[in-house]
């Protein structure tokens, strides 16, 4: 027997007359006779707390006459719904939840309507409430209407969402970032990361990504966005400071951006050491072409390794060419 | 963004001229080789996609609502069909040939081009004549380059009707709603056009053979 919270429940002793002589429990223990009007059982602006098993004995006997099993909740609230596509161009998923708790089961039914065609949402096992769809047909200008309604014993509610195809792209976060000091270079951080493993067909789907890093102490963010690769060198870090670097990424052309991968407020922050500064390097000799190195490299021994390095790489490369 | 529309409005004055046939001189196309003609239509798209929001928004208004209702989501009625859609089989897209998919590209643009200047000749403000002949000489300049990417590559321009799209006998919109509902769709074709072609092009940019550059470069001597 379902009732709303708040509500007045009357219950019979099934066929007892209003003035035999009962005993009412819940969960086995005695009602007191202040609930009782008659034989009938009383009770008022009902609460959760109040859920339970009620039983109805006749006095003497103590025959059972009634029993039911009472759950208090309440009738279902507008149910949020949220639609995405993290596998464009292969389909997209919707998924569900009810604002505020009802206390009794629901039941959820979701339809999907493609311009006149009716489409089916297979729902996944996991996680419950969601399910999925495969596109027939790309780069429709019919928008999708998504109506999700949910019922229990006291009422019903539902949403509708309307969307076009591209306004729902959005991937899963970058996998893997990997943040790595450079050698001999304390300034650089060398970041990587892989596609999300979701996005199926990033060769005809490029995807481009949103990189953000700051020192763990200040709260000023550096912005990159790289329309292709999937790594980047930091040049600007502080060295012996630890970082929080985060990636986004976007299909590069519609939707929206995916979340962060690695949000530094819930979980350990991805953070790395930027190098500080080797000491070894005072057996190099003056470098040849000083013009080759960064203009920004820091001062230190660590710079002049970079330099020699890179001017016996363009050494070497005007030797293939004579 | 001002500078948005200066770069894009040398982008496509760069494609136009170097695709037009009246000024062999200027023969950039064979010079750039087909993949950087790829990448310069495909700019060209994502300039226009970010042009016709602007008009469509202006427009959308003009027309009144529901047609600038966000939500609007009227079915499609048998006379929308003229206008070329972008919809497709996600198989048989992916299975597209290179020139299948220029030539699909080509034409549609071509008929689209055609509508909207048929469009340019009845809207009523000032300020909307002047945004339509705007994006009208992007997209012509964004036909004339796919036109370029298909010569490059080597393949035939689809013959298109030079023409008006209707045929003189046949009857306009019957009345002023159902008008207005055409114009509604042909900009949502043509906007989802625009961002069909960005992945078209995306997956050209991968597609076209580096012989064909390497080709380029025999014939010049190197």
């Amino acid at each position: 027997q379902y009732e709303r919270v708040g509500a007045d429940v009357t219950m019979k002793c099934g066929s007892m007359d209003w003035d035999a002589a009962v005993t009412w429990t819940v969960n086995g223990t005695d009602i007191d006779e202040s609930h009782l009007n008659g034989a009938y059982l009383i009770l008022k602006n009902v609460g959760l707390s109040q859920s339970g098993q009620y039983s109805c004995y006749e006095g003497s006997s103590w025959h059972l006459k009634y029993q039911t099993n009472l759950k208090v909740g309440t009738p279902p609230k507008e149910p949020v719904l949220m639609c995405r596509s993290n596998n464009y161009p292969k389909g997209f998923y919707c998924s569900w939840h009810l604002p505020t708790p009802t206390y009794i089961p629901n039941t959820f039914n979701i339809s999907v309507i493609h311009g006149t065609k009716d489409m089916v949402c297979e729902k996944d096992a996991i996680p419950k409430n969601r399910c999925h769809i495969r596109y027939l047909q790309l780069f429709s200008t019919v928008k999708y209407k998504v109506t999700l309604t949910v019922t229990n014993a006291l009422g019903k509610n539902f949403t509708t969402l309307t969307f076009d195809e591209f306004a729902i792209v959005k991937p899963d976060p970058p996998e893997s970032v990997v943040a790595k000091p450079v050698p001999n270079n304390p300034r650089r951080l060398e970041v990587s990361w892989q596609n999300p493993s979701s996005w199926p067909d990033p060769e005809s789907f490029p995807l481009k990504f949103f990189l953000r890093y700051r020192p763990l102490i200040l709260d000023q963010w550096q912005h990159v966005e790289l329309s292709d690769g999937t790594s980047h060198t930091i040049t600007d870090a502080y060295a012996g400071k630890e970082y929080i670097i985060q990636v986004a990424a976007k299909d590069n052309d519609i939707g929206t951006w995916s979340d962060w991968r690695h949000h530094s407020s819930s979980h350990h922050p991805l953070s790395f050491l930027a190098e500080t500064t080797s000491a070894s390097t005072s057996s190099f000799m003056a470098p040849p072409t000083t013009k080759i190195c960064d203009k920004g490299a820091v001062v230190g021994s660590g710079a002049m390794a970079v330099c020699w390095t890179a001017g016996l790489v363009v050494a070497a490369y005007s030797v293939l060419f004579i | 963004s001002p500078t948005g529309d200066s770069w894009g409005i040398f982008t496509f004055l760069c494609a136009a001229l170097c695709n037009l046939p009246a000024l062999p001189a200027l023969n950039c196309s064979e010079e750039l080789g087909a993949g950087q003609s790829i990448q310069q239509t495909y700019d060209l798209t994502r300039y226009l996609e970010h042009q016709l929001r602007t008009l469509a928004g202006t427009y959308l208004n003009y027309l009144g609502p529901p047609f600038n209702e966000p939500d609007f989501n009227p079915p499609r009625l048998a006379r929308a069909e003229r206008v070329p859609s972008a919809t497709v089989d996600l198989d048989l897209w992916r299975g597209l040939t290179g020139n299948a998919r220029l030539a699909a590209n080509y034409r549609a643009y071509s008929r689209l081009l055609c509508y909207l200047r048929v469009l340019d000749g009845q809207v009523g403000t000032a300020e909307l004549r002047h945004r339509l002949a705007h994006f009208c000489a992007s997209l012509q300049g964004l036909v004339l380059s796919i036109g370029g990417v298909m010569s490059s590559l080597g393949y035939p321009l689809p013959a298109g009707p030079a023409g008006p799209p209707t045929p003189p006998g046949a009857p306009a919109a019957p009345n002023d709603f159902l008008k207005k509902m055409d114009d509604f769709w042909l900009l949502k074709e043509l906007q989802t056009w625009l961002w069909r072609s960005a992945k078209d092009f995306n997956r050209l940019k991968k597609k076209v053979p580096p012989a064909v550059v390497t080709l380029r470069l025999e014939a010049r001597g190197f």
